[in-house]
């Protein structure tokens, strides 16, 4: 219980009681603070843990108990523990003390917990709209409340006022949102002196569907299929998240060649979307043989996909408690078979990219995001990894990757080369993840149906770290099953920030490589 | 008879323009391991343009509409003055490669023009991207020139293929030269045509704005503009054998070699290219040297 000792001054200098300290399922402790020591409980936390806010969510229980509640999370890898300080917040003319002045990882969220449930964050420096554009959103409605009329339409025509930078020669180039290839739709406003770039903005939120409202009144396996409805490339990422999540509540005890063939098929995700970033990192600089070699790497990952689960995006195979589908040994010796073929196509891939001169040097040392940087915006995932910052929830919080032998691939450059080696060597690791799983675990004791379990009331985090970094779910499930209130962070949330930061004192015509390096997704982030 | 002679040859390399981005494609989709699309695609797409109405912004000028004509006459016009056949056609009084060279000059100054005119910031980005690369094309591609026509102490291409054999010098100044038509041509390593990212984009960037049938009057010119300097490196710079057969060998080659450089290299930094271009000119520089040791 050493984490105690560590969060004793923080607890003590704030008057929170054992009382106030609940701890549940083993990695969540939960602390209920008051208007009056939330934010400086948050600072303590941040502060000793090192740890950005990782999620910074409200919910309205306003029918219950006649308030909101918001929470804030963070992690505390070192002990195995995530944090979570809660607060009441009175439902007449909500507020809270802002974060953001003190922790910048906090200022997203709290513009999207006042656009989406009118809590407002006293004191926050930016209180713009953040996914509800003003031009089609009205004045005032506040979408995550249990009482917002949907289908509700706006006459306004209000504009997003986007920041200015002034001075001699300094001009605006407004790119997207819709852009030249076949991507999300996302705004770019670059200020720029000549081609550097002095200060990018990012305006998201194009692809906003309200899927936390979709979820809420959904039942369990209704909310699974949305989850992996979230971005279409981490399709299981997200689903293992959300199941991991209703399991914890439910208390299943899911069978060891489930997490297994689970841990097979994240990997499977991952090695796919790093190859095809990898390709695309190599057609952003124009070099098109790699990239076509590439190409065919994914696709190849994209057949074996299809024929381990009958979906080349890895969807409805996840289940809560279990998998739909047992691989059978003909699959098993066939995945392994495979994974032989194409490591040796992606050792040849990546001495095409290292040993060509003009390659590296458009990737080497640039978008540099430096470590002190990636840490204050709170960054995850691989770019933080890239950028010098040991995280990764696989080895954080390991369950099933506790049984194999793998390692934390980190850079320290922060340049592009640094998230394309990330990726080159997470593709050679996931694939020995995979085998190291084929040969350990039984997952001939996979039983299809998964777990027997009954659902029950509560509330809980469910992770998983998916290709780009930590996917995060909070969910809270009602005595019938039903979701109340479900919090989705994708890793795209912290890190388009940091692609804001990554990008200044390039050129213009550095940015596709930049942005392709850190390849966010907009679904993701507008949910 | 010179006259039907000019217009024979400017009808048929026209014709043939587009044929040849179509066979630079199809040696680079080779090589990619893809089928990739016929080596006529390039005049289906044509077609295609020419059959479709215009969008013209609201804030363009004269400039503007004018500009898709000024870049296709003065590509013509280049296209009417280098040597497709060597021996005889000997034109004294036409044929000056100056001549060619500030005519296509003509035409780009024009597009810059246009690029600015809309007031779009891609536009704007593209036209002073192509005056940078060209600030630095024009002299290697001027003093390459100088090499063979100092060889040949005239300026008259006509006089300067006649001499019908290649000099060292001239060889140094056909690389140098081969440099500078892969940036005229915006090519790989320096601009990159199959590009999708538009804030990666020069020449592309800068023709933006244009849709229609004045977009397909810009390409068919980029095509002509591409087949003048094909035919000046093999015609001008290495004038070895007559006919049409060597000709079209030497035009084959000239692609192939284009092609294989696109694949093998990424496209460098934009400021990058100002060193690829500055080798060119030092190339140049040394090949005058050479000439003017006799070489």
């Amino acid at each position: 219980m050493d984490y105690k000792v560590i969060i004793k001054d923080v607890l003590e200098n704030n008057d929170i009681g054992p009382g106030d300290i609940s701890e549940c399922y083993g990695d969540e402790v939960r602390i209920n603070a008051t208007a009056l020591n939330f934010k400086n409980i948050c600072l303590g936390l941040h502060k000793i843990n090192r740890s950005p806010v990782m999620m910074l969510f409200a919910s309205d229980e306003r029918a219950g108990r006649g308030v909101f509640v918001v929470t804030a999370v963070f992690m505390a890898a070192k002990y195995k523990k995530w944090f979570f300080v809660n607060m009441d917040v009175k439902k007449e003319s909500p507020a809270f003390d802002s974060l953001s002045k003190e922790i910048y990882s906090a200022t997203f969220f709290e513009r999207e917990i006042k656009e989406m449930f009118g809590i407002e964050p006293k004191d926050h420096p930016d209180m713009r709209r953040l996914n509800l554009h003003d031009e089609v959103w009205p004045e005032g409605a506040y979408p995550l409340r249990k009482d917002f009329n949907a289908g509700a339409k706006s006459e306004s025509a209000g504009a997003y006022e986007f920041k200015r930078i002034e001075g001699e020669g300094v001009f605006e180039v407004p790119v997207g949102p819709v852009h030249a290839g076949i991507i999300g739709p996302g705004h770019f406003r670059f200020s720029v002196a000549g081609e550097p770039i002095i200060n990018l903005e990012t305006r998201l939120g194009f692809t906003h569907r309200g899927v936390e409202k979709l979820m809420e009144g959904k039942d369990v396996p209704g909310a699974i299929r949305i989850a992996e409805c979230v971005t279409g490339d981490s399709c299981f990422g997200h689903s293992l998240a959300f199941s991991h999540a209703v399991e914890k509540i439910c208390g299943a005890k899911v069978p060891e060649g489930v997490l297994a063939a689970r841990a097979i098929f994240l990997e499977l995700e991952r090695m796919y979307n790093h190859v095809a970033d990898i390709g695309g990192i190599a057609i952003d600089v124009g070099f098109s043989f790699p990239s076509n070699h590439a190409a065919m790497i994914k696709e190849t990952m994209l057949a074996l996909n299809q024929k381990l689960t009958g979906s080349r995006y890895l969807k409805n195979i996840n289940e809560i408690g279990g998998i739909k589908k047992n691989l059978s040994a003909e699959e098993r010796s066939y995945l392994r078979k495979t994974l032989v073929q194409v490591l040796k196509d992606f050792k040849d891939l990546k001495t095409t990219l290292l040993d060509s001169v003009s390659f590296m040097d458009r990737a080497d040392s640039t978008g540099v995001l430096r470590k002190k940087t990636a840490e204050d915006l709170g960054v995850v995932g691989l770019a933080a990894r890239a950028s010098g910052i040991p995280m990764d929830l696989r080895k954080d919080f390991p369950g099933i990757y506790d049984k194999i032998k793998f390692n934390l691939m980190k850079q320290d450059n922060g340049d592009a080369l640094a998230r394309l080696n990330v990726r080159l060597s997470e593709f050679e690791g996931s694939a020995g993840i995979i085998m190291q799983l084929l040969d350990k675990l039984d997952l001939q004791a996979v039983e299809p149906s998964g777990a027997k379990m009954s659902i029950k009331a509560g509330s809980a985090l469910g992770y998983a770290e998916g290709w780009r970094g930590a996917i995060l779910y909070w969910v809270k499930l009602n005595e019938e099953g039903i979701v109340e209130r479900c919090k989705i962070v994708d890793p795209s949330f912290h890190n388009w920030a940091g692609l804001s930061f990554a990008v200044l004192g390039n050129i213009i015509p550095d940015f596709p490589l930049c942005n392709k390096s850190f390849n966010l997704s907009y679904p993701g982030n507008d949910l | 008879m010179k006259i039907l002679i000019i217009i024979i040859q400017v009808a048929v390399l026209t014709a043939i323009a587009p044929l040849i981005s179509g066979i630079i494609r199809k040696i680079k989709n080779n090589i990619r391991m893809r089928r990739g699309t016929s080596v006529f695609q390039p005049y289906y797409n044509l077609a295609k343009l020419f059959a479709k109405n215009e969008v013209v912004s609201e804030n363009a000028s004269w400039i503007f509409r004018v500009t898709p004509f000024v870049v296709i006459a003065s590509a013509i016009f280049a296209l009417s003055l280098v040597p497709l056949v060597n021996a005889g056609n000997n034109v004294n009084y036409a044929g000056d490669i100056l001549l060619i060279m500030f005519t296509l000059m003509l035409g780009r100054f024009f597009l810059a023009l246009s690029g600015l005119d809309t007031g779009s910031a891609f536009g704007g980005m593209g036209s002073s991207r192509e005056m940078f690369i060209s600030s630095l094309v024009e002299p290697a591609m001027m003093i390459s020139i100088f090499v063979v026509a100092a060889n040949a102490s005239s300026t008259n291409q006509y006089l300067i293929a006649a001499r019908g054999h290649v000099s060292f010098s001239a060889i140094v100044a056909g690389i140098a030269l081969l440099m500078v038509t892969i940036a005229e041509t915006s090519r790989i390593p320096v601009d990159n045509q199959e590009t999708h990212l538009e804030l990666t984009m020069i020449h592309e960037a800068m023709v933006l704005e244009y849709s229609g049938r004045s977009l397909a009057l810009i390409e068919l010119a980029s095509h002509i503009k591409q087949i003048v300097f094909f035919t000046i490196l093999a015609n001008v710079i290495f004038p070895i054998g007559a006919g049409l057969a060597v000709y079209v060998v030497k035009i084959l080659m000239i692609s192939a070699m284009i092609g294989v450089i696109e694949i093998s290299i990424a496209k460098m930094r934009l400021f990058r290219a100002v060193d690829f271009l500055t080798f060119s000119l030092v190339l140049s520089m040394a090949a005058l040297v050479i000439s003017a040791a006799g070489l």
